[in-house]
């Protein structure tokens, strides 16, 4: 019960009366907003109260919302023992500077009659809430080591909790007792805030940075007419300055993305799945494959004088079949209408593509990259073909199936040996090295 | 061009008598209460004197006003943006208490309720802040009439222009001379309080430059305090905000001089609008010290030439505070007869308010121990006034004494020139070289006796037109009369000015 209502009820109480506290005194008595500074009526002991305790606090202040803001980065900070015994330090030499300088605002306050006579009971009460604060504070971090990084389990958590509507004691029930009275004053304090005069820590000029030096204020209509225009035409451009800006700020900022994912992807390679992996590989193998085909093809036409490029009865006057030669271009061989083979290039002298196989009415065949027509039995391009040389006709020899040449005919035309009108059939065509070397 | 209004002020110091009536008016009207009674918004200080708050004059200590830099840079003497924060927790400028003085009041009801003895019942002087009874060590005006006193004379900071010997025979008991500088708010053009305020709390009126601190935004950080270099502006203990002359605003407003001016009885003060140009302002107070003063004389635009009739115009000055501006008592004295300067324009501030350096004391020649008159040479020559030159010099012209000769030299013409109309023993060739030597006309010096000896109270405050009602048309919006909007503007204190928790 008694958790419940320091912990839960007090929160909730104390953050409401800062928040509409504050606020409900600025709207309605703002001119109460003030530092209340009594350096006037005394000096000498206020440079040592005042300088000695905001030094001391603001440390204090930032080490607490620290590990409440950014609980992440405090924990792997604190991971660091180094780390944690100089915030421990620091935080320490921090807290005993602050009471120093309570202390002596406190004393000023009680001792200096002309202090007596701006001196609220707030005063004394918050003075003494402070230095009752801070001693907590010294003696938690003395007794409970290392509150940089256990805070970050309990109370970080538990603020948090606080924060985001489900108040959850877990967090701190099992604090000792110094701690929670710890938080408890805290909550008392902030709940003073703007009952005090601690509201003047709401007042930090920090517009005071960027702000033009001489302020000039006019109430007068007539100015503010004649110089709208002004005004208007400044603030025109500098929304097309700034319209401008962002403008040329997004594309750079786009560019700049896109070069830096290729910078990056092409520094750190590419990110696959297995499946992408293995497609890849596949690619390559094939690949391979292919390059091996043809270093094979290579090589037989390196070793070998004859070449096999179909059994003679395959081999129609109408379709071509592809084969590849001695310089591992593409041919067709076809079988002519005496019955011999007839082999040539299909590789079109235009630029090089491959021939179709399929022979027209004409008797001839088309190159069908840029029409080019030509004649079958001569290899010459029909008129007006882009392709004006000839496909070369290629040299054969006809082998029966022991491996005896029967006949072979060089590209020109001569020909070795008589054509056996019996074993024709059975026969194998073959291109020859011999034949091709003389192209 | 920028052209700007100023309500400006001239303080004739040959007709100030030191009588205080001044300060007493202003004390009558705005700083009776609780907070503020150690402050004087109007003082009249006895120079030479260490004047209020002591040693005000001395930048060393309190770092007020601008200073140049090495880059010919204008910059705060008293804090960078930076220090400012630091400052904010105990700011080694200010001046406490003690530098002003701790009011106080008697315990009247003593004389009363004393029972019947020996002696005479006495009201004790109890602390106007603790209630205490005190032993008072200082109080308003402590050194009033003191020149010659080694505890505030000797110690005046502007003595340090003088050498040794000028020293000494300032303060020969024969030779001892004192005049008076009646002191408030001078209302800069390039205010260093406005500039050092961290809340934003001090602003200048666009319309007629009247320098404010806003109560309701002011955090009572007091940079102000110690960045004005005039120690015009007052922390009020009992509020906690910083305080200052408001020119009477709300008289001004209504066609009313201010306070201290109608109360003068000297008639040492002249109020009325100088045009000037708010773009040169910087360039100007970037001057060389001996040329501070021309300098800001050169920002001071003429109300008659067409060119600043139509600046004024666009920006947005009325033709009715222009035509003031015409007719305007500040502007003959400052730039026409240039016989009013500006106090420590050192400072760089360039104040608002103008003194004509007094002529003191005139005295008939001496000549072989007897008193002459009707000789060549009526008054003693100016090198041998009791108030060095030079000491005059360190107050009103940066250290240049030729600017303040020249204004001496056109005072002293002025009474040659009348001496030979009235009692006619002056040869009237002297007096026609005098003026000349003065380059003065003999029309310009009978409008400079005219307006310092008989000006009536129509023209020695010009008042600009009443603006009020422009005001709160201007801060309540379109649609927004005097009647439906009343406590909108004015003085805006429509909160008890409470001291918070």
């Amino acid at each position: 019960m008694v958790n419940s209502f320091f912990f839960i009820g007090l929160p909730y109480i104390a953050v409401f009366s800062l928040v509409a506290g504050s606020i409900y005194r600025f709207k309605s008595e703002r001119f109460s907003y003030s530092a209340l500074s009594s350096q006037f009526l005394e000096s000498k002991k206020l440079l040592w109260g005042s300088v000695l305790w905001h030094a001391g606090i603001m440390i204090i202040f930032v080490g607490h919302l620290i590990p409440f803001l950014l609980p992440g980065l405090w924990q792997s900070l604190t991971s660091q023992p180094a780390f944690v015994v100089a915030v421990e330090v620091l935080g320490v030499a921090a807290a005993f500077t602050a009471l120093v300088g309570l202390v002596v605002l406190f004393v000023r306050r009680i001792l200096s009659r002309h202090i007596q006579s701006v001196t609220t009971p707030v005063d004394l009460v918050v003075l003494a809430l402070l230095i009752v604060q801070i001693l907590i504070g010294i003696q938690t971090a003395a007794g409970h080591r290392w509150g940089s990084m256990w805070s970050v389990q309990t109370t970080t958590p538990y603020l948090w909790s606080v924060l985001t509507l489900q108040p959850d004691l877990i967090h701190v029930d099992s604090l000792p007792p110094t701690v929670k009275l710890h938080i408890a004053v805290a909550w008392i304090i902030i709940m003073l805030v703007p009952f005090s005069r601690l509201v003047h820590a709401f007042s930090l000029p920090i517009q005071y940075l960027w702000r033009a030096p001489q302020q000039v204020i006019w109430t007068n209509a007539r100015r503010i007419r004649h110089i709208a225009p002004v005004i208007r035409k400044a603030e025109e451009s500098r929304r097309l300055f700034l319209k401008g800006a962002l403008g040329l700020g997004t594309a750079g900022g786009l560019l700049t993305v896109g070069v830096m994912d290729k910078l990056v992807r092409f520094f750190s390679g590419p990110n696959m799945t297995p499946e992408e992996q293995a497609a890849l590989l596949q690619k390559r193998l094939e690949r391979l494959e292919m390059t091996a085909e043809e270093r094979d093809l290579e090589l037989e036409r390196m070793r070998n004088d004859y070449i096999f490029v179909a059994n003679l009865k395959e081999l129609s006057p109408k379709d071509g079949k592809y084969f590849i030669d001695y310089q591992m271009r593409p041919a067709l061989a076809y079988r002519d209408t005496t019955g011999l083979p007839l082999l040539i290039s299909a590789k079109c002298t235009h630029l090089g593509c491959t021939v179709a196989s399929s022979v027209d009415a004409s008797g001839r065949i088309l190159c069908p990259c840029h029409i080019s027509y030509f004649d079958l039995k001569t290899g010459m391009p029909q008129p007006g073909s882009p392709a004006t040389k000839p496909l070369p006709l290629l040299g054969w020899a006809l082998m029966d199936t022991q491996g005896n040449i029967l006949v072979s005919q060089a590209p020109d035309g001569r020909r070795e040996g008589e054509v056996p009108a019996d074993k024709l059939e059975a026969s194998m065509v073959y291109i020859a090295k011999r034949y091709e070397e003389t192209v | 061009m920028d052209v700007r209004a100023q309500v400006a002020m001239v303080f004739h110091l040959d007709k100030c008598i030191g009588c205080h009536t001044c300060s007493v008016a202003c004390k009558n009207v705005w700083t009776d209460r609780p907070g503020a009674e150690y402050m004087w918004w109007n003082n009249v200080e006895t120079k030479p004197g260490t004047g209020y708050p002591t040693l005000w004059e001395d930048q060393l200590n309190y770092r007020g006003g601008w200073e140049l830099t090495g880059k010919r840079d204008l910059r705060l003497r008293c804090q960078t943006k930076a220090s400012s924060f630091l400052k904010l927790f105990y700011n080694p400028n200010q001046p406490g208490l003690d530098d002003y003085y701790e009011p106080w009041t008697y315990r009247d009801q003593d004389l009363f309720d004393a029972e019947a003895g020996d002696d005479q019942p006495t009201a004790v002087p109890v602390s106007q802040i603790t209630g205490e009874v005190i032993d008072i060590k200082a109080g308003p005006n402590w050194d009033d009439d003191l020149s010659g006193s080694p505890v505030y004379a000797e110690n005046d900071p502007n003595l340090k222009h003088l050498t040794e010997d000028e020293r000494r025979m300032l303060f020969e008991i024969e030779n001892i001379a004192m005049m008076y500088l009646p002191r408030i708010c001078n209302h800069c053009a390039n205010p260093s309080c406005v500039a050092s305020c961290p809340s934003g709390a001090l602003y200048k009126r666009g319309e007629d430059g009247i320098v404010l601190v806003n109560q309701d935004k002011c955090r009572g950080w007091r940079a102000c305090v110690s960045a004005c270099p005039y120690k015009k502006i007052y922390y009020t203990w009992k509020t906690g905000k910083s305080e200052k002359c408001i020119l009477c605003y709300p008289r001004v407003e209504t066609g009313q001089p201010p306070a201290c001016f109608h109360a003068c009885v000297g008639r040492i003060r002249y109020m009325g609008v100088l045009l000037y140009d708010a773009d040169r302002i910087e360039e100007a107070m970037k001057a060389p010290e001996a040329s501070l003063v021309e300098a800001q004389r050169s920002v001071l635009l003429d109300p008659d030439d067409p060119n600043v009739i139509r600046g004024a115009a666009e920006s947005g000055v009325s033709e009715a505070f222009v035509s003031v501006a015409q007719r305007s008592p500040v502007y003959r004295y400052v730039k026409e007869w240039e016989l009013a300067l500006p106090l420590h324009p050192e400072f760089r501030t360039m104040p608002m308010l103008y003194y004509v350096p007094p002529l003191l004391p005139i005295s008939g020649r001496m000549g072989d121990g007897i008193y002459e008159h009707g000789a060549e040479q009526f008054f003693s020559h100016l090198d041998k006034a009791r108030l060095p030159l030079r000491y005059l010099a360190a107050l009103f012209g940066a250290g240049n004494e030729d600017i303040v000769r020249t204004v001496m030299k056109k005072q002293m013409a002025v009474r040659y020139f009348k001496r030979a109309q009235d009692v006619d023993d002056i040869d009237p060739e002297q007096v026609k070289r005098i003026l000349r030597e003065a380059h003065l006309t003999a029309e310009q010096a009978e409008a400079i006796y005219a307006l310092t000896a008989l000006g009536s109270l129509e023209n020695r405050y010009v008042m600009p037109p009443i603006q009020r009602e422009e005001a709160i048309e201007g801060s309540g919006g379109p649609g927004c009369s005097p009647e439906s909007c009343k406590g909108t503007c004015g003085l805006g204190a429509v909160q008890p000015p409470r001291r918070g928790a």
